[in-house]
């Protein structure tokens, strides 16, 4: 595995789409590989404050499937990788605008790093690989 | 003297288990052991890998009936 940083560009609000772009950050993070999250578009709606899990997903084939099993949640999985590796998250600044909301505010607490604009993210992905999901 | 913990993350699914071992071995003192047991059929082989990625020892790696046991000592 390579240790070039991995930014994740998670736009997607479908479950398993998020669950994957979780499973993904946590664990390239806890195997010493810095990753930086930047989430934007369809994908904030899973991390508004407030939430339960089981308003916080939507969508795909495995989403049922996930829910009724032992599956380790998205968002705590994100925590973990944060907690045991070295990783940051970040939230789309225009769709914050968007929506009228605060990062520290509105959304899950203890997860985000704070708002970044999509050409700063980009920038600072020319230093690694960068996936889109 | 170095001890043996046995994690059982029976049931959890990837990347589960190696969630749980990684918390394990953030507590544990370096020589420790962490015996990890996993029902989940991709931990034989991904927890091995983690292992040689960030410099941990893989003891032994023994399927049983239904689940794997893989023992890691930390080693940093």
């Amino acid at each position: 595995m390579s240790s070039k940083p991995l930014y994740v560009m998670l736009c997607s609000g479908e479950h398993e789409k998020i669950q994957l772009a979780a499973m993904v950050a946590s664990v390239a993070a806890v195997s010493d590989r810095p990753v930086e999250v930047f989430v934007t578009m369809n994908a904030i709606l899973a991390f508004q404050r407030g939430k339960s899990p089981a308003e916080r997903y939507y969508g795909g084939h495995f989403h049922e499937m996930f829910k009724t099993q032992n599956v380790p949640d998205a968002v705590e999985l994100f925590g973990q990788g944060k907690m045991l590796g070295e990783m940051k998250m970040w939230v789309c600044s225009m769709v914050l605008d968007i929506k009228h909301w605060e990062w520290d505010k509105d959304l899950t607490e203890d997860l985000f790093d704070g708002p970044l604009g999509l050409t700063k993210f980009l920038a600072d992905a020319e230093n690694g690989e960068l996936i889109t999901i | 003297m170095a001890e043996r913990q046995k994690i059982d993350a029976r049931g959890a699914f990837c990347p589960g288990p190696l969630m749980e071992l990684i918390a394990a071995l953030k507590l544990a003192s370096i020589g420790d052991e962490v015996d990890v047991w996993s029902s989940d059929k991709g931990s034989a082989a991904d927890i091995p890998a983690w292992c040689a990625k960030v410099g941990h020892g893989v003891v032994e790696t023994t399927e049983h009936d239904g689940y794997w046991s893989v023992v890691v000592r930390k080693a940093k």
